[in-house]
């Protein structure tokens, strides 16, 4: 989960100040670990410094909260390659895939095409999986069975993800 | 291509069951239609094996323009260049095993010892010779669809539609029959187009399309 | 108890609760159940029926020279039959002799003289064109219509008419009306509708039955479905058994219904005039109770025999997949035992016995039961040996090998009316062929034999139209020495010449007819009967040498003489005859010579000699044969029907393997051939069996009667090509439901 592309998603809508930032991303995608602000601002100043955000004015006052990032269009050409990249098939992936569906929905891009995509990606993974299970031995078909199984599980959160997916989005805008 | 078709409708009263859906299958490769229940893969699946007449659109299988065609030739059609398995129920019960594997031929013309000759062939390849001359009722579930597979492929068709052909069976059982029914496919140059809801079972596609809600997407978009 | 009462309930309430399926299926069982109680109500009615008609008859008898009876006057009677063209109209004419006369059953009053009462029937008969050459004969003024009371049916033709000249001699006194007399049974007619009613109540039986299983399948769904939820095998058979019930009772509210409604109309059932009246069509009340329990029961058992190998399982319904192989000795012990009991009865026709009835439905009963037993082992045995044939052929033989019961039983209700049918078309049809051959007797003859006492004018017989000449003969009685009854016809040449149809005749000649019975050369004496009854005997006469001839005349005498011969020998009085000779090319001759010599009344009695139409007992039987067929067909339908439901029932259970067929490319031609075969094979055994009991039913039946044995293949091929064709429209009916169950739908999963 890169929170620097949460971040960039996050100010696809508009301007943020940091602090404004941390608590989108809380109410998001943080679950029950909030983000400390000292996570916030490193992230921050490494998108700076990588050209994909830059800061859109400071208001009158002291301390770094008083400035405001905006997205570059480097910005928004990583968060789109990030988006439509499927994660590498892997157990566990729900938090990254969730956080992309929400940008997606965010920032109107069609979540379904994330989900899709990250389908393809698992199926291919296993399929190379039963092709090897076909030609190995006992304990190759055992390890590949137990790998298809967690992949199994992926897919099917995919799919009712994707079933889903307007209720999602009702959630997402209200 | 050998089997394309293109934004189906098919509405079964008011309920629209197809809503623009279509498909394109290469000679010999294996498409996995998956979905949730009630998208319309079974329907989709129907219209492309000319069971079912779309409202609209179009399914050619090679040249042929199926729903042009007369009841009678698409029977013919499907006897002879398709095959077809199901997810129960699809042997004739009173039927030995082995009659049921012949069928499909002695329909052709082919005589009876000729019909079982090759039928034999079949039910071997697919390690069930054991209950040639029982009755389905009296096999178990792996068995049957084991059967079931070698009669779809006796008459060596070019596309072979399976609809959730493991639906019935438990994994290992349901791994067995999805590993000689593609191996024997791939083998025999025959295409197959396999409804599923499972994705360990469409893991043994090449290849992916997605219904849902009577439409289909192409899961290629991707690669 | 109550929950024994419970569990019925909930069958009752499963039966119903269905939506409209189940309420179509209470529907067609019902009125399946209903056809068939409302049959057995008219058989019911049938005792009751035969009794108020022979009590009816018996009224109308008198006992001859009754006793006299204190208060009441004398009634003068003749009875008198009037021949109309192929009818008998019967009557009597009447003189009271004072006021307190006794009035004839049906009659309101006595007719005074040249008035008449009339039978509806006779009245709109005269009044009909057709009645135009019968009413010179009935100059009467019609004062009234004979009641019920004094007919047998509706259709009969009756009069009473009041005449001031009938003679009052003590033969005509009547004091009273009524006399009960034994009955006397027709044995041919009465094995007749012993075989009939047995052979009609067996297909409503197993008509009942099929109708009380229709859809078994679902219910047995809906059963496994209960016992899923946890009740046992025992109140699952109880839940059937109330389902059942709630049919039968359906059942006979529809039969009740259908029975009083289509017996408004029982006066319009005739055959060949005869028919029942309204009000005799009721049923006997200790057969209706025996109804009411009956059906019910049958219902109960039936429903819970079939469950018998049905193991109704929690996750649905398990079938012995193999029964077990039938065996066949038991099944011919009912046929074997009905052969011996019919074969018991052969010879007692003749003589002073007669066939015993319960000996006789018995052993029809037996037979026929025989059938149903037979055809299931007969049906598993012949299919368990076909193999090859096209692939249509080999679904149709391996669905019958798999379950050779269900068809059985449908064909088994097939097979029964069909031997019925052929055994009773045997019956008549020898009957017919009897009676033909008598009439045949009768062709090639056209006279009209008047006889009258000897002072009766007949003068304007000779004038009548097609009255070519008119013969005068007399006719007297003699006993030969070995006591055989003879009778000598006295005529002069003309008249013989015209009678025996011969050439030459002179004064002189003695002529006998080849069958005679006379010894050559005997002597002969004669006798004459006195009006008190009492026989007369007069002298005796050697014959003389006598000529051959060959032709029987009208007079059917065995001697035929000139008067000169008897002219030295006192001879009786004798009867005298006017013979017309008719001309066959003028329509209707005899009708005009009946009325020319009509107005004698009863004086004067006259048959007829020629070639009829047909002879009323011809066209009872033809019109009995007609009623056959007509009871066949509506029992075929009724089989039919059952046919056609278990036929759409099978389809719908098998509708899966069947629309998956379809789908892999099977032509629906090869479907629709398999359940032609599937039909056809056990009804072909059925036919089989069926003409072969049918055909020995027959002839058994006709030897215990002592008829010739003869089959009617004509009616024999009839019957059964009605039936094939009954299979094929059946088989025609069923492929709607066979494109409906083989459509795409019936690949869904449940």
């Amino acid at each position: 989960m890169s929170i620097g592309h949460a971040l960039l998603g996050l100010l696809e809508s508009g301007p943020k100040h940091g602090y404004d930032l941390k608590r989108a991303y809380d109410r998001r995608f943080g679950h029950n670990r909030s983000l400390h602000y000292g996570q916030v601002y490193s992230t921050l100043s490494r998108l700076l410094k990588n050209g994909l955000v830059t800061e859109a004015g400071v208001e009158a006052g002291d301390g770094p909260d008083r400035k405001r990032y905006a997205i570059t269009d480097a910005g928004v050409t990583d968060v789109e390659g990030w988006l439509n990249t499927p994660e590498k098939p892997d157990v566990y992936l729900q938090n990254v895939l969730h956080a992309k569906v929400v940008l997606a929905l965010l920032s109107g891009r069609s979540a379904t095409d994330v989900l899709d995509s990250q389908r393809a990606a698992h199926l291919a993974t296993m399929r190379e999986l039963t092709r090897r299970k076909t030609g190995g031995d006992l304990a190759d078909q055992l390890i590949c069975d137990h790998a298809l199984f967690h992949l199994e599980a992926d897919l099917r959160w995919l799919e009712l993800t994707a079933a889903r997916i307007d209720q999602l989005a009702k959630e997402v805008a209200g | 291509m050998i089997l394309k078709a293109e934004n189906l409708r098919k509405s079964f009263g008011s309920t629209p069951a197809l809503d623009g859906a279509g498909i394109s299958v290469k000679a010999g490769e294996v498409v996995a239609v998956m979905g949730p229940s009630g998208s319309g893969k079974s329907t989709l699946l129907h219209c492309l094996a000319g069971i079912l007449k779309p409202d609209s659109g179009t399914v050619h299988y090679q040249d042929i323009e199926l729903s042009g065609l007369p009841d009678g030739e698409r029977s013919e059609l499907r006897r002879t260049h398709f095959g077809f398995v199901f997810q129960f129920g699809q042997l004739v019960p009173e039927l030995t095993c082995l009659e049921n594997v012949a069928l499909p031929l002695r329909l052709g013309g082919m005589s009876r010892r000729k019909a079982e000759a090759k039928a034999i062939d079949w039910l071997e390849r697919l390690e069930v010779t054991s209950v040639k001359d029982q009755r389905p009722s009296e096999t178990s579930g792996g068995q049957g669809q084991r059967v079931a597979v070698a009669r779809a492929l006796v008459s060596s068709p070019k596309v072979i539609f399976a609809d959730e052909p493991t639906g019935a069976l438990d994994s290992l059982n349901g791994e067995r029959v999805m590993h000689l029914l593609t191996s024997a496919a791939r083998d025999t140059g025959a295409a197959v187009v396999l409804v599923t809801h499972e994705a360990r079972v469409a893991a043994y596609s090449d290849r992916e399309v997605v219904v849902r809600d009577g439409r289909s997407r192409d899961m290629e978009f991707a690669t | 108890m109550i929950r024994w009462a419970d569990d019925l309930l909930l069958g009752v309430r499963l039966a119903v609760g269905g939506g409209r399926n189940s309420w179509i299926r209470l529907v067609l069982t019902g009125l399946g159940i209903g056809l068939g109680v409302a049959v057995l109500l008219v058989a019911a009615s049938f005792p009751t029926a035969l009794n108020a008609r022979d009590h009816r008859a018996d009224q109308l008898r008198v006992m001859d020279d009754g006793p006299a009876i204190a208060g009441v006057d004398p009634l003068y009677r003749v009875q008198a039959i009037v021949d109309f063209r192929d009818k008998n109209i019967w009557g009597s004419y009447l003189d009271a002799a004072g006021p307190n006369a006794p009035v004839p059953p049906g009659a309101d009053r006595i007719p005074g003289d040249g008035e008449i009462l009339v039978s509806p029937a006779l009245g709109r008969l005269l009044a009909s064109p057709e009645g135009e050459l019968l009413r010179p004969r009935f100059p009467e003024r019609i004062v009234g219509e004979i009641g019920r009371a004094g007919l047998e049916g509706p259709y009969e033709l009756r009069f009473y008419a009041g005449n001031a000249q009938v003679e009052h001699t003590a033969e005509n006194r009547v004091y009273r009306f009524g006399l009960t007399r034994a009955q006397v049974y027709n044995p041919l007619l009465y094995a007749i509708s012993v075989v009939f009613v047995v052979i009609l109540l067996f297909p409503v039986l197993v008509f009942v039955g099929i109708s009380t299983r229709l859809s078994g399948a679902q219910r047995d769904r809906r059963l496994a479905a209960l016992r899923l939820i946890g009740a046992s095998a025992q109140r699952v058979r109880l839940i059937a058994a109330g389902e059942a019930l709630l049919g039968a009772f359906v059942g006979l509210a529809v039969g009740f219904a259908l029975f009083f409604f289509g017996r408004q109309y029982t006066e319009d059932v005739r055959l060949a005039d005869a028919a029942l009246f309204r009000e005799d069509l009721t049923p006997a009340p200790a057969l209706v109770v025996l109804l009411v329990i009956f059906v019910p029961v049958l219902a109960v058992v039936t429903a819970v025999v079939a469950m018998r190998r049905t193991v109704i399982e929690p996750l649905g319904v398990v079938r012995e997949a193999r029964p077990v192989r039938r065996s066949l000795w038991w099944r011919l012990v009912p046929i074997i035992g009905g052969i011996a009991l019919l074969v018991s009865q052969v010879g007692t026709v003749s003589g002073p016995r007669r066939p015993n009835e319960y000996v006789l439905a018995s052993g029809v009963s037996l037979l026929m039961l025989g059938i149903p037993l037979v055809l299931p082992w007969l049906v598993e045995r012949s299919v368990g040996r076909l193999h090859r044939g096209s692939v249509a052929w080999q679904l149709a033989v391996r669905r019958l090998q798999l379950d050779s019961g269900s068809a059985a039983r449908v064909v088994g209700g097939v097979a029964v009316v069909l031997a019925g049918a052929i055994a009773l078309q045997t019956i008549l049809a020898s009957a017919e062929r009897s009676i033909a051959s008598e009439d045949h007797a009768d062709a090639g003859k056209n006279h009209l034999v008047v006889s009258s006492s000897a002072d009766a004018d007949v003068s304007g017989l000779a004038a009548a139209k097609g009255v070519r000449e008119v013969l005068r003969a007399r006719q007297v009685s003699a006993q030969t020495e070995s006591e055989n009854w003879i009778a000598i016809v006295i005529a002069d040449c003309p008249a013989l010449r015209g009678l025996l149809r011969i050439d030459s005749c002179h004064e002189g000649s003695v002529f006998r007819t080849r069958d005679a019975d006379i010894e050559a050369e005997g002597s002969i004496t004669f006798v004459e009967y006195q009006d008190d009854r009492s026989k007369r005997v007069g002298a005796t006469w050697r014959l003389p040498a006598a000529e051959r001839v060959s032709s029987e005349d009208v007079l059917s005498g065995e001697l035929y003489v000139t008067p000169s011969v008897l002219r030295n020998v006192p001879t009786p009085k004798g009867q005298s005859y006017y013979v017309a000779a008719l001309d066959p090319a003028v329509p209707d001759a005899v009708e005009h010579a009946r009325n020319a010599v009509g107005p004698l009344r009863w004086r004067a009695f006259s048959y007829f000699a020629g070639q009829r139409a047909s002879t009323e007992a011809a066209q009872v039987f033809a019109s009995m044969r007609k009623a056959l067929l007509a009871g066949a067909l509506l029992v075929l339908v009724l089989v039919g029907a059952s046919l056609l439901v278990m036929a759409v029932e099978q389809i719908r259970e098998r509708r899966r393997p069947l629309a998956v067929l379809v789908a892999s490319g099977v032509p629906r031609r090869v479907l629709v051939w398999s359940v032609l075969w599937q039909n056809a094979f056990p009804l072909l055994l059925a036919m089989i069996v069926a003409v072969a009991t049918g055909a020995g039913l027959g002839a058994l039946l006709l030897r215990v009667l002592a008829q010739p044995v003869a089959l009617d293949w004509l009616g024999v091929i009839t019957l059964t090509g009605v039936t094939a064709a009954a299979v094929f429209v059946v088989t025609l009916l069923t492929l709607p439901s066979l494109r409906t169950a083989t459509a795409a739908p019936g690949l869904r999963t449940e």
